[in-house]
């Protein structure tokens, strides 16, 4: 009993549960006005989990991807704006190698160019070379993040385009379709690269001084230079890793579509990112980083996206249900608001002693 | 004698003024490159006015319109990505309003400005009173707008209206002699329309409201150091507030500007927009980190922005995404050149 009230008032402190309730508010809503939304089924055909919940977390993988990365840019004080033009960059790229010249293409099927390992390594290399150069101009020029991350997603798009002469490349080579229409076993493929990422990125950041340097950084970039750690690096690190996880999501997202849309690609992603790291509970001022709280939040925002898809209202009226609930969220995480709640706790608690 | 020496120095040292090196930079830049414009491109009439004032300056209105805003915002360190969205919900309401409802469109635009305007201060009012991060909040406001523009309509809306039609129509010719130099033959070569003259306007309601003002001296001393204005005694959560409302007027007429330019209202209208104006203001000398920035760099910024598309299609060879990419790399020069400028002056300060 004494333990309960103890986990309680940590609770209502923590910015986590709040995103906990939000969602777990989102879904109920859901259950109540239809009650088949968490039924969860295997497709006969081709023996794959099928559901609500299952497409939720499926097409939530590229933002909970990107989102991985931005958690850790956020945590160093920064942002990453250029993710979304990334996306478009990898997934025009890995087109462009897989189809090398439109005139070539004659019936659709099992074709591809240049070596099928080529399309999906350059993409990552190019969008981990475009995030470190992000990360050099922070590190080294000393720039603002948001204004170095901005010259990327400007420009972005543009290079997409440039790549592919301005052309929509459409494939069919089907191991490319495995990546975002594939499944392993039971489970879709999107859902197995968005767990191994994560799994991943918790190992590097928890079981590795990484994540300590990194809100070291955050916190005081000067005061953790001097005490050792280089926080050049730590910095260009964070925007390579940023980078890498964006040309993953743009492969995802490409093999979704089998060609390559770099004027939609990816769009409002770096948004939606930034958006899931703060439900999440991780401050912008950066500092102390929560990953579980980032996956929570991307799942949200997903949740949210379906909950409107199917109560049929227009698929573009959910950014203003996202907006809400983001506003309340905020509200409810902002300083005044969570030291209003734990001085009236505090206060109750005095009384109760009294 | 002494002191009209005295004088003119003081007159050199204030034009030389590190301050404004960020602003000579854009003029400079500007420079340059129409300068390449005008010698590779004359024969094909780039150094006419009608090309200075049409494809560089009218065609780019709106965004210089909203950029008058983000200015001012920016220069308090915050940042505004609201505004794209609410000149699209301006564009919808008067769309709306006079299409389908029947209203006179200045109705729908007075209904657009309150609207514009009371998300700008409360936005200002939550960034202010519960210390949420401007990117977040306007972040928020962005997509609370475009949802509301989505639940108007999902279809571009087409406006007929005899006062849209005439303002949209509106212009002041400019005449000259024509090329013999005859009295006789004075023709219209080019003309100011609507959106200009607003955008001139503005541009100069912007430079009094920071440099004449006492409200601008506030939008000064945030931006250079909140906490020391704070403690000076001045009024920083009324400054900020208001500097977001005026933002959000600010977007609401360039909201306007568009549907004068392209006679509609569409809810995905100018997705992206905030980063061109963020993006005019930046590159107009106006420094992310607050404190520094002045209106006249921002109309040149406009006109650095909107002189690369010029030259793209004045090539003519070129595919029109390289404009994105020298945005880019023109975004990347100045950062450099604020960089530089900043290293400089704090150096200055040291000594």
């Amino acid at each position: 009993m004494k333990k309960k009230a103890f986990d309680l008032s940590a609770l209502t402190r923590s910015k986590i549960t709040w995103a906990v309730v939000a969602e777990v508010l989102i879904l109920l809503v859901c259950f109540i006005i239809r009650p088949d939304f968490f039924s969860i089924s295997i497709q006969p055909t081709t023996g794959v989990l099928y559901g609500s919940l299952i497409d939720i977390v499926n097409r939530s993988a590229e933002i909970s991807i990107i989102a991985m990365g931005m958690t850790l840019a956020i945590a160093l004080g920064g942002t990453d704006l250029s993710v979304g033009a990334l996306v478009a960059v990898s997934g025009a790229m890995a087109l462009k190698l897989m189809r090398w010249d439109v005139l070539e293409y004659i019936t659709p099927g099992d074709y591809s160019v240049k070596p099928f390992w080529m399309a999906i390594l350059f993409p990552l290399i190019t969008c981990t070379l475009m995030g470190l150069f992000n990360g050099f101009l922070i590190a080294k020029g000393g720039m603002q993040p948001f204004i170095a991350t901005l010259i990327l997603m400007v420009s972005g798009r543009g290079i997409a385009q440039i790549l592919t002469d301005g052309k929509q490349f459409t494939t069919m080579y089907s191991p490319f379709r495995v990546i975002g229409q594939g499944n392993l076993g039971p489970i879709p493929m999107p859902i197995v690269i968005m767990a191994v990422v994560c799994i991943c990125m918790g190992l590097f950041v928890r079981k590795t001084a990484f994540g300590t340097f990194v809100e070291s950084v955050g916190v005081n970039r000067s005061a953790s230079r001097l005490s050792g750690i280089s926080s050049d690096a730590v910095i260009m690190i964070v925007y390579s890793i940023t980078g890498f996880l964006s040309g993953i999501a743009g492969l995802i997202y490409s093999s979704r579509i089998m060609s390559n849309d770099s004027n939609n690609a990816g769009i409002n992603y770096e948004m939606d990112a930034i958006l899931a790291v703060v439900i999440g509970g991780t401050a912008m001022t950066g500092g102390k980083f929560s990953l579980v709280g980032t996956l929570i939040g991307s799942i949200i925002i997903r949740t949210i996206v379906t909950f409107v898809y199917y109560f049929g209202i227009v698929a573009e009226a959910t950014m203003a249900f996202k907006a809400l609930i983001i506003a309340v969220v905020i509200i409810l995480q902002s300083e005044p608001v969570r030291e209003y709640f734990a001085r009236r706790s505090e206060r109750r608690a005095s009384l109760k002693k009294s | 004698m002494e002191t009209t020496r005295r004088k003119r120095q003081s007159l050199l040292s204030r034009i030389m003024n590190p301050k404004y090196i960020m602003v000579y930079a854009t003029i400079g830049i500007f420079l340059i490159i129409y300068l390449f414009g005008a010698i590779n491109y004359a024969d094909k009439g780039f150094l006419t006015l009608r090309t200075l004032i049409i494809s560089m300056f009218t065609e780019n209105a709106y965004y210089g319109i909203s950029a008058v805003g983000m200015t001012m915002v920016l220069i308090t360190g915050g940042i505004d990505l609201s505004v794209g969205a609410v000149s699209s919900l301006t564009g919808m309401l008067i769309a709306y309003g006079v299409a389908k409802l029947g209203l006179h469109p200045l109705l729908c635009l007075a209904f657009a400005l309150v609207i514009g305007v009371g998300l700008g201060a409360l936005m200002g009012a939550a960034i202010h009173y519960l210390n949420v991060p401007p990117f977040i909040m306007t972040l928020t406001g962005m997509f609370l707008t475009r949802g509301v523009c989505s639940l108007i309509s999902r279809e571009s809306i087409e406006i007929h209206n005899d006062l849209i039609d005439a303002l949209a129509g509106f212009k002041i010719y400019i005449k000259w002699w024509n090329e013999e130099g005859e009295w006789a033959k004075i023709k219209p070569i080019c003309y100011i329309n609507f959106n200009l003259l607003l955008f001139l306007i503005m541009i100069i309601i912007g430079t009094i409201l920071l440099q004449k003002t006492r409200f601008g001296r506030n939008v000064y001393a945030i931006g250079g150091n909140e906490q020391s204005a704070k403690l000076m005694g001045l009024p920083v959560a009324r400054t900020k507030i208001l500097v977001y409302a005026f933002n959000g007027f600010c977007s609401v007429l360039a909201g306007f500007a568009y549907v004068l330019y392209v006679k509609s209202g569409w809810n995905l209208a100018l997705q992206g927009g905030e980063l061109e104006v963020i993006t005019c203001a930046v590159i107009g000398g106006t420094l992310m980190t607050g404190g520094v920035g002045y209106m006249i760099g921002t109309l040149f910024g406009v006109l650095l922005k909107s002189a690369i598309p010029a030259i793209i299609t004045f090539n003519g060879n070129l595919l029109s995404w390289w404009g994105k990419i020298a945005t880019g790399a023109l975004l990347l020069l100045f950062i450099f050149i604020q960089r530089v400028v900043v290293l400089y002056s704090d150096r200055k300060k040291q000594e």
